[in-house]
């Protein structure tokens, strides 16, 4: 009802106004001059005199063009002055793109998948992390034995604890290989040694029980040779059969630490032009890092025949006691000055049908190249 | 920017509607208390600008005093202090000391409103002027009056110039002279060319008097609205817009009579278009109850046919104008 009655009078002032519009009326005697117009188009001016000034303008078709006129333009230079402050804010009008309903329409969603993805690999990650960490706890849950630590008290303080962690073994092994550097002192020097050197470096390999007691047998093939299995030989065999995936994980590590500290000890071995200490240790190391990387059976490189210690180096072997600075004699399988030779020296003929191939042997300070 | 040459194209504007704030015809009305007023206004005025051009108080107070007197003395003799003191510290202090100093003939304040506001009075010219040509003619005219004058040796603040009081700003005060003088000159143009128009104008400005119209034949439309003319309804209700409130009569005949927007009226009255809306539906409402009041109470109409001619007289309208209604923009 109201808004039809208001629509009767909409009507009703519209065609009043049409009616009226044909009356210009200057009759007003006072029109508002530039600085009340303006002031009035701005709405700065006191209450009473608005009013004043509004009751004119109702009269006034003049002064109402003016105003009218005037208000259009003020709007307009009102929106031109924002535009010039928004203008110099190139960055926040960057930040509201970024925040209009199209974009994140479509980057909202993303951003939630990102964020899901993220959170499920986070959680993969953490589960991995845990298992290892699982893992590692088993393992060092069982007592490590201080037997490995201080093996002169190990048997007595705790029998039972005999099974080192993988950790404690790699760093013996790590130990063993820097040898050179921190020989063990409790070690029995069951080489023989060829010089006074090399009998005092011989106790940088701590395994006398790797020594084998027939030249015809090669080294037993197990993880016994490492450091920890010298200094507990019943703990190598427990070890041996508790062989498990994360500890063969852990000897591979071990295993490449190995073979960069072979490759060390071969340059060096190479610069000092194999000093006998170098040449006792060498088969220990090549030893423990074949032995190392094929898990059980890695000796295929060296050999120990008739109490000499061999190492095959581009498919010659070689006594590690070998100095190449000294003269050697070249022979021939079955030559004269062989035969000759080993009628002499039945030990060496006993080397060179063992080891196949080309032989370099040192015997009595002498050097022989058997071909 | 150098300050652009008297043109020769000076129009003969008449500043008849002028009312300087010079402070010259008031400066003997004002009481001394409120003259200490001014004098502490004009001191803080002075501080808070950010470039006085080196004037002193007693440059600035008739100015003041002006303004003072013009917008709030003579709708209230006693108008509280308080609110004298808040009207001087709400002046743009900077723009009236540029305009004094330039009043002044301060060179530097010449040049300095000259590159400021050559773009706002081009601005202007162009949006009041029909081409491009009458638009440069226009804001020639207005550098020539503000210069022009201010060239004046006589001692005399008879420059344009004396004028602006400083409540609103320079850039408005230069837009509203610019769109008065265009108004001048357009009327003064329009009395030069006489035209039959004007006759039919003159005679349609009779009908508005309530002459009525014998020499033409009335269209059908026409012979509607003089039916409705002819009503007490038609009288009523301009009685009823004549006793509105002057901002609701305002609204009425920016609405109504001038065929602006509710944007733009409500721009004039300084509200928001939404604003306005309401505003005209309450005055809608109002009228209605006006009209009935005089109908019922002056013209012995009762309540039922108050009513229903409303409803006659809107349905002819309707039919009558729908084109014409069609073509409004709303």
């Amino acid at each position: 009802m109201k808004q039809e009655t208001n629509n009767e009078m909409d009507l009703l002032l519209r065609r009043l106004g049409r009616r009226d519009e044909t009356t210009v009326s200057n009759a007003a005697d006072d029109h508002l001059d530039a600085d009340e117009l303006s002031a009035y188009t701005e709405n700065v001016l006191p209450a009473a005199a608005r009013a004043r000034y509004t009751a004119h303008l109702t009269e006034c078709s003049r002064c109402r063009d003016l105003i009218v006129q005037l208000s259009s333009s003020i709007g307009v230079i009102a929106a031109s002055d924002m535009a010039k402050v928004a203008e110099p804010s190139v960055w926040r009008k960057f930040l509201a793109s970024l925040f209009t309903p199209m974009v994140l329409r479509y980057a909202a969603p993303a951003l939630g998948l990102i964020v899901v993805a993220a959170i499920g690999f986070m959680i993969v990650r953490r589960d991995q992390s845990d298992q290892h960490v699982t893992q590692v706890t088993n393992t060092e849950t069982q007592p490590s034995s201080p037997a490995v630590e201080k093996p002169g008290a190990a048997l007595n303080d705790s029998p039972t604890k005999t099974e080192p962690s993988p950790d404690t073994r790699v760093e013996k092994q790590s130990r063993g290989l820097q040898a050179d550097s921190s020989p063990p002192q409790n070690a029995a020097p069951a080489v023989k040694s060829v010089d006074d050197d090399a009998s005092k470096d011989a106790a940088a390999q701590p395994k006398p029980e790797q020594q084998p007691a027939s030249a015809n047998e090669p080294p037993p093939p197990k993880p016994s040779a490492a450091p920890t299995a010298a200094e507990s030989p019943h703990t190598a065999d427990t070890e041996v059969s508790k062989s498990e995936v994360k500890e063969l994980r852990v000897a591979g590590r071990s295993a490449e630490r190995a073979l960069q500290a072979e490759r060390r000890q071969d340059k060096s071995d190479f610069a000092r032009k194999a000093k006998p200490a170098d040449q006792v240790s060498a088969p220990a190391t090549g030893s423990v890092a074949n032995l190392q990387r094929d898990g059980v059976d890695l000796s295929a490189n060296t050999r120990t025949v008739a109490g000499r210690h061999f190492r095959k180096r581009g498919g010659v072997w070689i006594d590690t006691a070998y100095d190449s600075s000294k003269d050697s004699v070249t022979l021939t399988r079955g030559s004269e000055q062989y035969r000759a030779l080993v009628a002499d020296e039945p030990a060496i003929k006993n080397i060179a049908d063992t080891l196949e191939g080309e032989i370099i042997v040192v015997w009595k300070d002498h050097t022989y190249r058997i071909r | 920017m150098a300050a652009p040459a008297l043109p020769h194209c000076v129009s003969a504007v008449d500043f008849e509607h002028q009312t300087r704030v010079d402070g010259d015809r008031i400066g003997s009305t004002v009481k001394p208390e409120i003259d200490k007023l001014l004098n502490d206004g004009a001191a803080r005025l002075l501080a808070r600008a950010s470039d006085n051009r080196s004037l002193s108080r007693e440059l600035l107070l008739p100015r003041l005093t002006a303004g003072v007197e013009k917008y709030l003395l003579k709708d209230d003799p006693n108008t509280p202090h308080t609110d004298i003191s808040k009207f001087i510290d709400e002046l743009q202090a900077d723009d009236l000391c540029l305009i004094i100093a330039c009043e002044r003939g301060d060179e530097h304040a010449w040049t300095d409103l000259v590159e400021r506001f050559t773009p706002t009075v081009r601005s202007a010219a162009r949006s009041a002027s029909k081409n491009e040509d009458a638009a440069e003619d226009l804001a020639q005219s207005i550098w020539a009056e503000l210069y022009g004058l201010r060239a004046r040796k006589d001692g005399m603040p008879a420059s344009k110039l004396a004028y602006y009081s400083g409540r609103g700003s320079l850039a408005g005060w230069l837009r509203a002279v610019v769109a008065q003088l265009a108004v001048d000159v357009f009327r003064k143009q329009s009395r030069l060319v006489q035209t039959e128009e004007d006759t039919d104008l003159e005679r349609l400005a009779r009908v508005a008097e309530g002459q009525p119209i014998v020499a033409r034949i009335p269209t059908p439309e026409e012979s509607v609205s003089n039916r409705f003319a002819q009503t007490d309804m038609q009288q009523a209700l301009h009685q009823s817009v004549q006793e509105l409130p002057a901002e609701d009569r305002l609204l009425v005949k920016l609405y109504y009579f001038d065929n602006l927007r509710l944007r733009e009226a409500g721009a004039v009255l300084g509200v928001h278009e939404a604003t306005a809306s309401r505003r005209l539906t309450r005055i809608q409402t109002d009228l209605r109850k006006r009209v009935t009041k005089i109908l019922v109470d002056e013209r012995g109409w009762t309540q039922a046919e108050t009513e229903r001619s409303f409803a006659e007289v809107a349905q002819h309208l309707e039919t009558d104008l729908e084109s014409l209604l069609s073509k409004e923009a709303l």
